[in-house]
This record gives structure tokens, C-alpha cells and sequence, in this order.
């Protein structure tokens, strides 16, 4: 076990390093810079701003820089936030998106794992297939559209809850936007859980602890979930990875302030230290959370624990 | 007609209207109507109604499930050629070689891939080349790995070593006893995969980054009907509905297919 | 007063009849066994009345003077949980992987209403059933043991609760022949110690002769035969129970007629074979050390021994279908090059059938296309027509008729599959057939017949047979020469008679002591 989870992490340096180099070379060689904006400059301005973010510099050295600086925690100043260093926009944003993708996971799992047990209790019956279509349904609801449709439905229509906007410390705001963001994800793991468990169900350990004259509820609590949920644990990697992808419709449509927003801000504007942080922070994100992901299915599945 | 084939035949019918109808209609997607603005549904002349501009919705809609849809496709052949060429000799070489092939794999899974699609449209402009590249590029890693666990099951299977005994060059067991031993799971992939590119195009589309005018894709009619919606609802609704029904039909008949092939 | 009594027993699943008037009953310290082919329903009249599966059970199932028929399935659940054990086939799976032995022992013992048994308690437990190390295996999770040792801990586990009645299916199909043996004679101590009512499922009537008081032998759900084993397998009644035993080979067999040996054929000299360890570790795993065979014309040579002693291996290495680090194989006197190297000729001398006959056929591919494979390719000068031909007479050799030809794998039955890929192995005219296990995954009386074509080809095509097998009664049936392998290496060979009558190796003494049972 702690063999493989080394080797995750071995790998998982050349993986950010290669992120890194590979965002930085491409904002570089993009047509146009951050101030090929509204007013041309004149040269020596040019020059001077050009000097100042180190612009001029050879690309390899440029990149050793860059990777220098981040090392010690600074990701260099927002070219378009201007009175921001990208440090400090991703100590406003990230908070503000892990908890929208926290919360969101955390519904995904309670729904999803919920619904897929009691479906896979009542396979075959109408119980399991409305819980199936269901989650079949909610699979291929894109958050893009969901979100609108949820402010038409709840903020415009019913004026239950609040369109757009964040206040801190205001949970009626977070509703809305974590439910839309929470529900494709809840869908993909019902389906995933029922099909691990009917599966459990039919295994000889499972017909074991039956004949042994357990009541079914302790068959499955013991003996059947913990298999069950392991393709849901392999699932949690590529799931973290479009939460973070969803937050940032979610935060677009509902006007939040997280770090999705900035990015594609960042993005169309061609602010690359904002561009490049973010990239590199999500990147390591998501590789954290797949050594999660690992440890949990450790913990599942003993097998798995063997050198 | 079986159950499996009905969401099958739904996207088929969607698809030919999406190709048939437009040239029938006496409005194109992108000529304005200044008569009729932000028209209802049923107006005349216009049967879903116009949009902030004028434009008639209704062969905007079918326009851009033409677009999606050609995208969609264009974009899982482009996964499925490279996933099934990669994973199948990933898993027939097996030793360094599947080891090399799979570790990059599994590196550039763990990638924000979404982050680094928006870069590269950001930078090289928005040209729908680099859409269909884009995402093909997102969705090879799954199917090659699907492949590659499927060839390393049939390896071991008696039948791959009688043909072996039986005097077959490699070659020739790949093309006739792998390969198509590997196509159905590979077909399964595909059709579970378009509803996933359909769901990353529309999304760049959302955020402005993927399809461009004078083309229009349900991505953006999504948007721009979003940014109407309490004034004209229809105008979010319908389109949402076609993409969310095409994706659904297709998640269906990937999954029953996927099924019945791995009983 | 009987422990388990059954009369009148129905089971349906899904309306279906699957097994129809059943009757036996089961006394204390007793061994009754259900035997039968796949199919025969053996399974369902255990596990029915006790709720254990899909079926309905109807009729009449005393435990004791408790009806089982009728039941709810909570008192039912009680009632097995109180007073009786199960162990199930394969303990591969039997046990639950994220349970340590100790908590699924533990949890067992508790059915029974007793309390939590100390550590003492259990640590006895499992040494009474003959496991090792039992302070360790506590502690340890099932995947760490042994096939052998994991169903010792189910058997443990199903008595732990002192039950009446043990039910057992199929409780040594999965082990080696050894192993096989030992649980046996465990399970018979435990009848003796405790007056444990035991209740035997089985298709193999060998593995349970010799073990069993009684036998109720079932075909197609119904009753065909039954009564005290002896007298059963010595005079059967029924034409099934004749077939049944007839078919069944024993050591104690009469030798059977063998044809004429000729020239040396083959021989295998010094053969190695290791495979690369997965993981960080340098250090190959070595399959095979040092073996050497051979062979005559028209000779069958048996590789026996148990699983993971390199028989396979061994025989992949000299048919060329498999890695080999070192050593050679002469045909003939020359020596074979690399596959790559090798000639049409050659690559046609030896040919494999292996154990799962479905799992050998391309599912994608029909039977003729199958069976034509080879002559593709290693007779290209054939034409269409002559293909065809040849293509034809072998499935007349094998007893399969002509549209058979049009048919895909899954039409087959295994039996039949099983002729198809010897067909297959036949039409590029071999000299000499590798059989990896080619009957162990076929029904008694299929693998019976399927043993009688092989002894017809043996006559009619002078063929040269590399047996692979862990059942030494069937070597004995077909083959003039067995080679005992063990760890990778030949430890004993011989002729069949003499190894048989005075082994000298103590795995061989082993193997033969399983085998007589």
C-alpha cells in the first residue's frame, strides 16, 4: 500500500511539472500579450511593463522562474485583476469554490449512494427502476442547463430563493448552485452503487453469510457494501475533476465569486499568471484527490492492499 | 423493434430532421427578422418563435443539432481511431512497452483537462478543428483503456494460442480474432462517449469558447436563451431539451449495448 | 428419529420443474451424497427448502420434526443459522474479502446464540480443522490462504455453531486431488467426533466413494438410483447408475488396451522456464527447473501433479506455445528452432486442445471456420474444395454431423465444443496432441466419451499424446507412461503399471493414495 501510493506520488511530479511547462509554453506562444488590449502603447511603455513581469526574458528561463517562484508560494501579480498578486485572488476564490465542490460531492455521495442501495435492495422491481431512470435522467443534465433553469424555476418563478450573488455566511445562496452542480454527479454514482451491489449481492461470500442465517440487513451492511463501492471509489478521481470542471458554469451562472470564474476571465484575457496558477493548482488537486480516491479503495478492498 | 433500439432510432429521427428540414424553411438561422422580435412560440411564420435579435429559433435549433451532433461524431471517431489503436497494442505487446504507453495514460488522466482544452482555444483561436481535436483528445484516455483491458483478457484465451498453434502470424490474429472480439465493447464506448463530447462542446460553447458565429451549436442557443430566459423561456427550454434528450438516447443505447456484451 | 428427512421433495424456479420426488434421509454421524451431472437439480434440493435459492420448494422437509416446507424466510433464517453449516464450492470466494478470518469466525460462532468465543476458543477451532499457524490466520485476511486452507476455515466456520446438519456442495471440486482427500477425511472425523449429519453434493462419484453411507444418484431432477454406496457402486441397477460408475475411471481398473509404441519421436532436454515476478522485485518466479521428457510414436505420456507444478508450463514450453529460457527440443533427432523459425511442417507436428473448450473457440467465428484455421495456413496449397473436404472428414472422425459446420461456439454444448478443437488439433495432421486437462471441465459421462474418441484416435492415427491431467485414474486409462511433476521439476517416471503399483516418490505416493480413495 504504501508502495503504491509513493509511486503515485513519484508519478505525480513530472505530471504537474509537464502541466506547468506545458500551460506556460502555450500562453507564450499565443498571438498577443495581455496589453495588446484597448489603447496601444507606445514602446518604451511597452518595454518597461514588458521588463517589469519579465516578459522579455528567453522562454527556458522564463520557466525556471516561474517554477522557482511558485515553489515558494508566489504565483506572481494578476496582469488584469491589477491591485491583486494571483496569490491572493486564489486565497479568495478557492475557498469559496472547494466549499461549492465539497458540499456538492458530499450531496452527489449521499444521493447517490443512498438511492443506488435502496435500487439495488429492490432490483427488478418498480422502486429500482424509477430510481434508475432517474439517475439516468439527472446523468445528462449538463449543469449549464440545469443552473438557468433552476433561477427560472426557483428565483424567478417561485422567488423562494435568491437569483445570483454570494453573501458570506448566507446558505440560501449556496442552494441552488450546489444542487445543479451536485445532481449529474449523484446520477453517474446511483448507478454506479446499484450496479456494484446487485453485483455483491450475487457473490458466494454474500450466499455465505446468508446461509449462516444472517438477516439481510446485516448481509448487506458487512458483507456486500464494501465491495459494492469500490468502482464508486475508482469513480471519485475523474469526479473531482468535473466537480472543479462544473464549478466553473456554476460560479459563471450564479454570479459567484470563485476561482473558475477568474480563470475563464483570465482565460479570454490573457492574464497568464492568473491562467497559469490556477492550472497548476487545480492539476495538483485533482492528483491529491486521486491518492484519496487510492487510500479509500485500499480500505474497501484488502486485496488491493498487497504489495 | 426492441426497447434497445428506440433511443437509438430517437437520435436518428433528430438527426434527419436536423439535416432535412432547415433548407425547407422559409427563414434561415442567422437572417433577421425586424418584424418580429423576441416572437413567441406558434407566431406566425415562425413556429418556435424568434430570438433577442430576430432570428428564427426554430431552424436555429435544428442548425445547431446539426453542428453538435457533427462535432459530437467527428470528435469520439477521432477517440475511438486513436483509443482502440493505442490501448490494442498497449495490451498485445504487454511488458515496457504497455508500461510506458499506460503510465502516460494514466498521467494525463489526473490532467484538468477542461483547463487545458480552454487554453488551447484561448490560444490557437477558435476554429472548430481544434474543437473536434480538443475533445478528442480528452476522451481517447477511456476508450484506450477499455481497449487495452479487453485484449489483455482475450490474450489469455485459449482460442488466441490454438490460432497460434495454428500457424497465424500476429497480424493476423489481431485483425481476425482480437479485433473483432474488441469491436462490440469498442462500439459501446463510442456511442457512451458522444453524449460526453456533446456535453464538453456545448459547455465550451456556454462560455464562449467553442463554436463561433455565423455557426450556432445547443450549446450556445443554451446560453443565449439562459441570458433571456425570464422574458422568453421557450427560448432556454427547447433547445436544453433537444440536447438533454439527444444525451440521454445515446447514454441509453451505450449502456444497454455495454450490457449485453459483457454477460 | 432422522436429523434431515425428505420425501415428495418438488423445486421450481420461475414455474419450471427442476427437481421432481425427491426422498432420502440424512441420520446422525451419516454421509448421504446427491450425485449428478450439471443440471441434474443435486444443488437445488439442498439449498431450496432451506431458502437458499430462486426455487420453491413443495412436498415434505423434516429437520428433525420441524417442517421446513411452508416456512417463513426469517424463521428459516434462524433455523440455519442454530442448527445448520454450510460450505459451498469454490473458497476462493466463499469468504469476504475485507474480513479478517477471525471476525467472520467470530461472527459465525454467534449464530448459534452463544456468546463471543475468546481467542482460546477459536485458535482450537481451527486447529481441529487441520489449519496451520491458526494464532496468525486470526488475524489474517482470506486472499492470504491457500485454496486448501481457506476451505478448512469455511468448514470452521460452518460448525462453529455446533450445528446438526453440515451441507456441503461440491466441497472439493475446486482442490487438487490431494487436498481433495484430506478434507474428505476431515469432514468423516468430524461425523465420527461429533455426530455431525452430513449431506454431500457431487458430480465426481469418485471423490465421494468411499466416504458416503448412502447415494441418491439424480438425473434431470428425478431420482434414479439410490441406496447404501457399497452395494450401489459395485451392482448399480438403473442403465444411469451402471453408465455413471462404468464411466467413472478407478485405479483399480483393469489396464486398458494400449496401442503399439514405435520410434522416438520427441524429446525435451533441460528445460527451464521463469516468469518475471510483478512489482519491484528482480527475482523471476521459476515455473520449470531442469525437466526432460520424452516420447515415441504412437505414445501417450501423462504430466501429472498438482496445480502450480509447472505441467502446463512445461508442456507450453516443448509445444513451442509458451516461453522458454533455456533447454532444447528435438523432433526426430533435429532440433526445433523459435516458432518464428519454425517450417509449415513443423508448426503442424504438435498440436494443443485445451481445458475450456468454449473459451478455446472464437465466439465470433463458426465451427468450419475454426476447424479450416490451421489448413490456412499451414497447408496454403490447399484449394477451396479440398479445404472443405478435409474440413468435413474431420468432423465425421470427431462423431460431430455435417451442419454442426454452420454452427457458432455458443450453439455448442461443452462436449461438443470439445470435439470441435480436437478437430481443429486433428486436421493439419499432427503427429503428436497436447491435451492441457482436455476432460476436467466436462461432465463425468461427456468427459467419458470424450475419452473414448481420443483412445480410437490414439488406435487409428498412431498418435503421440502429451496427457496433461491431476487425475491419475484417468492417465491410467489412455496412457503408457506417467511423469510426475512437483515444484517445477519431473520427480518420479515411469510406466504407468509401475508407478502405480510401487511409487517411490512420497508426492507420487500422495497423488496415488488420493486417486484410490
Amino acid at each position: 500500500m504504501r508502495a503504491l501510493l509513493l509511486r503515485r506520488l513519484l508519478t505525480a511530479i513530472p505530471t504537474l511539472l509537464g502541466v506547468v511547462i506545458l500551460s506556460f509554453v502555450l500562453m507564450r506562444l499565443a498571438p498577443g500579450g495581455p496589453f495588446d488590449g484597448e489603447r496601444a502603447l507606445d514602446e518604451d511603455t511597452r518595454a518597461a511593463l514588458d521588463a517589469a513581469y519579465g516578459l522579455d526574458l528567453p522562454l527556458g528561463e522564463q520557466i525556471i522562474l516561474y517554477i522557482g517562484r511558485i515553489l515558494s508560494g508566489d504565483f506572481g501579480p494578476s496582469l488584469v485583476y491589477q491591485d491583486f498578486t494571483v496569490s491572493e485572488l486564489i486565497a479568495q476564490g478557492l475557498p469559496n469554490s472547494l466549499t461549492i465542490g465539497g458540499l456538492a460531492l458530499l450531496l452527489a455521495c449521499t444521493l447517490g449512494i443512498g438511492g443506488g442501495v435502496w435500487a439495488a435492495v429492490r432490483a427488478g422491481r418498480w422502486q429500482d427502476e424509477a430510481i434508475m431512470g432517474t439517475a439516468t435522467l439527472l446523468t445528462a443534465l449538463p449543469v449549464f442547463v440545469t443552473g438557468p433553469l433552476f433561477v427560472l424555476m426557483f428565483a424567478l418563478g417561485l422567488g423562494w430563493l435568491p437569483v445570483s450573488g454570494w453573501e458570506a455566511g448566507s446558505p440560501s445562496h449556496l442552494i441552488l448552485p450546489v444542487v445543479a452542480l451536485a445532481l449529474p454527479f449523484a446520477g453517474a454514482i446511483a448507478k454506479l452503487t446499484r450496479a456494484g451491489l446487485a453485483r455483491a449481492l450475487n457473490e458466494d461470500h454474500v450466499r455465505t453469510a446468508r446461509a449462516r442465517g444472517l438477516a439481510e440487513r446485516q448481509v448487506i451492511a458487512r458483507h456486500a457494501l464494501r465491495p459494492a463501492l469500490v468502482p464508486v471509489a475508482s469513480y471519485l478521481g475523474p469526479a473531482a475533476a468535473g466537480l472543479l470542471t462544473g464549478a466553473v458554469i456554476v460560479e459563471t451562472v450564479f454570479a459567484l465569486p470563485g476561482l473558475g470564474r477568474y480563470f475563464v476571465q483570465g482565460a479570454l484575457n490573457r492574464d497568464y499568471p492568473l491562467v497559469l496558477g490556477v492550472v497548476t493548482l487545480y492539476a495538483g488537486l485533482i492528483i491529491l484527490f486521486n491518492l484519496v480516491a487510492d487510500i479509500l479503495y485500499g480500505w474497501l478492498d484488502p486485496r488491493m492492499r498487497a504489495e | 423493434m426492441t426497447r434497445s433500439r428506440l433511443p437509438l432510432l430517437i437520435v436518428a429521427i433528430i438527426a434527419i430532421a436536423a439535416l432535412i428540414v432547415p433548407p425547407l424553411l422559409p427563414w434561415t438561422h442567422s437572417a433577421i427578422d425586424w418584424d418580429a422580435v423576441r416572437a413567441p412560440l406558434f407566431a406566425p411564420g415562425h413556429l418556435f418563435g424568434t430570438d433577442t435579435v430576430g432570428r428564427d429559433l426554430l431552424a436555429r435549433t435544428l442548425v445547431g443539432t446539426r453542428v453538435t451532433l457533427a462535432v459530437a461524431l467527428a470528435a469520439a471517431l477521432v477517440a475511438l481511431v486513436i483509443g482502440t489503436v493505442w490501448g490494442a497494442i498497449a495490451g498485445w505487446y504487454g511488458g515496457k512497452v504497455d508500461e510506458a504507453m499506460m503510465r502516460l495514460v494514466d498521467g494525463l488522466y489526473a490532467l484538468p483537462f477542461m483547463f487545458v482544452v480552454i487554453l488551447l482555444m484561448v490560444v490557437f483561436g477558435r476554429s472548430i478543428i481544434l474543437v473536434f481535436i480538443g475533445i478528442g483528445a480528452v476522451e481517447w484516455l477511456t476508450m484506450a483503456r477499455v481497449v487495452r483491458g479487453q485484449v489483455i483478457a482475450l490474450k489469455e484465451r485459449p482460442f488466441v494460442i490454438a490460432a497460434e498453434a495454428a500457424g497465424a502470424p500476429s497480424s493476423r490474429i489481431l485483425t481476425g480474432h482480437i479485433l473483432p472480439n474488441v469491436a462490440g465493447v469498442a462500439l459501446a464506448y463510442l456511442l457512451l462517449t458522444v453524449p460526453q463530447v456533446v456535453m464538453v462542446e456545448s459547455f465550451l460553447s456556454f462560455l464562449g469558447l467553442g463554436v463561433q458565429e455565423p455557426l450556432t451549436s445547443l450549446g450556445i442557443l443554451v446560453k443565449e436563451g439562459a441570458d433571456d430566459m425570464d422574458l422568453q423561456p421557450h427560448a432556454l427550454l427547447i433547445p436544453g431539451g433537444v440536447l438533454v434528450l439527444i444525451i440521454i438516447c445515446l447514454t441509453i443505447a451505450g449502456e444497454r449495448l455495454r450490457d449485453r456484451l459483457s454477460r | 428419529m432422522s436429523i434431515y428427512a425428505v420425501d415428495g421433495l418438488d423445486v421450481r424456479i420461475d414455474g419450471k420443474v427442476v427437481v421432481e420426488d425427491v426422498h432420502f434421509t440424512v441420520e446422525a454421524g451419516q454421509c448421504v451424497a446427491l450425485v449428478g451431472e450439471s443440471g441434474s437439480g443435486k444443488s437445488q434440493s439442498c439449498l431450496a427448502p432451506f431458502g437458499l435459492s430462486p426455487g420453491i420448494a413443495s412436498g415434505s422437509a423434516l429437520f428433525g420434526e420441524t417442517e421446513l416446507i411452508g416456512m417463513s424466510a426469517s424463521t428459516l433464517r434462524h433455523l440455519r443459522g442454530r442448527d445448520v453449516g454450510f460450505v459451498f464450492q469454490h473458497p476462493l470466494t466463499a469468504l469476504t474479502p475485507h474480513l479478517t478470518i477471525g471476525i467472520q469466525l467470530s461472527e459465525a460462532w454467534q449464530r448459534g446464540g452463544a456468546p463471543a468465543p475468546s481467542r482460546g476458543d477459536m485458535i482450537t477451532a481451527l486447529e481441529r480443522v487441520g489449519l496451520d499457524e491458526p494464532d496468525n490466520r486470526l488475524d489474517q485476511f482470506p486472499h492470504r490462504l491457500s485454496g486448501g486452507q481457506r476451505q478448512r476455515a469455511l468448514i470452521a466456520m460452518a460448525i462453529a455453531h455446533k450445528p446438526k446438519l453440515l451441507i456441503a456442495d461440491e466441497p472439493t471440486s475446486a482442490l487438487d486431488a490431494s487436498l481433495r482427500t484430506e478434507i474428505m477425511l476431515l469432514l468423516d472425523s468430524l461425523r465420527r467426533e461429533d455426530g455431525l449429519a452430513l449431506l454431500l453434493v457431487s458430480h465426481d462419484l469418485a471423490a465421494v466413494a468411499g466416504h458416503a453411507d448412502q447415494l441418491v444418484m439424480l438425473r434431470d431432477g428425478q431420482v434414479e438410483e439410490s441406496g447404501p454406496a457399497d452395494r450401489l457402486l459395485a451392482t448399480p441397477q438403473s442403465a444411469y447408475g451402471r453408465d455413471l460408475v462404468a464411466a467413472t475411471p478407478k485405479l483399480t481398473d483393469p489396464p486398458p488396451n494400449l496401442p503399439e509404441t514405435g520410434a522416438r519421436l520427441m524429446a525435451a532436454e533441460n528445460i527451464h522456464v521463469s516468469f518475471p515476478r510483478p512489482g519491484w522485485r528482480r527475482e523471476r518466479l521459476r515455473a520449470v527447473a531442469d525437466a526432460s521428457l520424452t516420447l515415441h510414436e504412437g505414445e501417450a505420456l501423462a504430466l501429472v501433479g498438482g496445480s502450480g507444478s509447472g505441467k502446463s508450463t512445461l508442456a507450453r514450453a516443448i509445444a513451442r506455445l509458451g516461453p522458454k529460457d533455456a533447454g532444447l527440443v528435438r523432433w526426430r533427432g533435429e532440433t526445433l528452432p523459435e516458432r518464428k523459425h519454425m517450417s509449415r511442417r513443423h508448426r503442424s507436428l504438435i498440436q494443443p486442445v485445451f481445458q475450456d473448450p468454449t473459451a478455446s473457440l472464437d465466439p465470433q467465428w463458426r465451427v468450419s471456420d475454426i476447424i479450416a484455421e490451421p489448413l490456412r495456413h499451414l497447408r496454403p496449397d490447399l484449394a477451396e474444395p479440398a479445404r472443405a473436404g478435409l474440413v468435413r472428414q474431420v468432423l465425421q472422425e470427431v462423431d460431430l454431423p455435417d451442419d454442426f459446420a454452420n454452427r457458432f461456439p455458443r450453439e455448442l454444448s461443452g462436449g461438443q465444443a470439445q470435439r470441435v478443437a480436437i478437430a481443429r488439433a486433428l486436421v493439419s495432421e499432427p503427429e503428436m496432441l497436447l491435451l492441457d486437462e482436455a476432460t476436467s471441465a466436462l461432465d463425468v459421462l461427456v468427459a467419458g466419451r470424450v475419452l473414448d474418441l481420443l483412445e480410437r484416435l490414439q488406435h487409428e492415427r498412431n498418435l503421440a499424446l502429451l496427457f496433461i491431467t491431476h487425475d491419475l485414474a484417468v492417465a491410467k486409462r489412455l496412457c503408457h507412461r506417467i511423469a510426475v511433476m512437483e515444484a517445477g521439476e519431473i520427480i518420479e517416471e515411469g510406466s504407468t503399471q509401475q508407478i502405480i503399483a510401487a511409487p517411490t516418490h512420497p508426492v507420487t505416493q500422495k497423488l496415488i493414495a488420493a486417486s484410490r480413495a
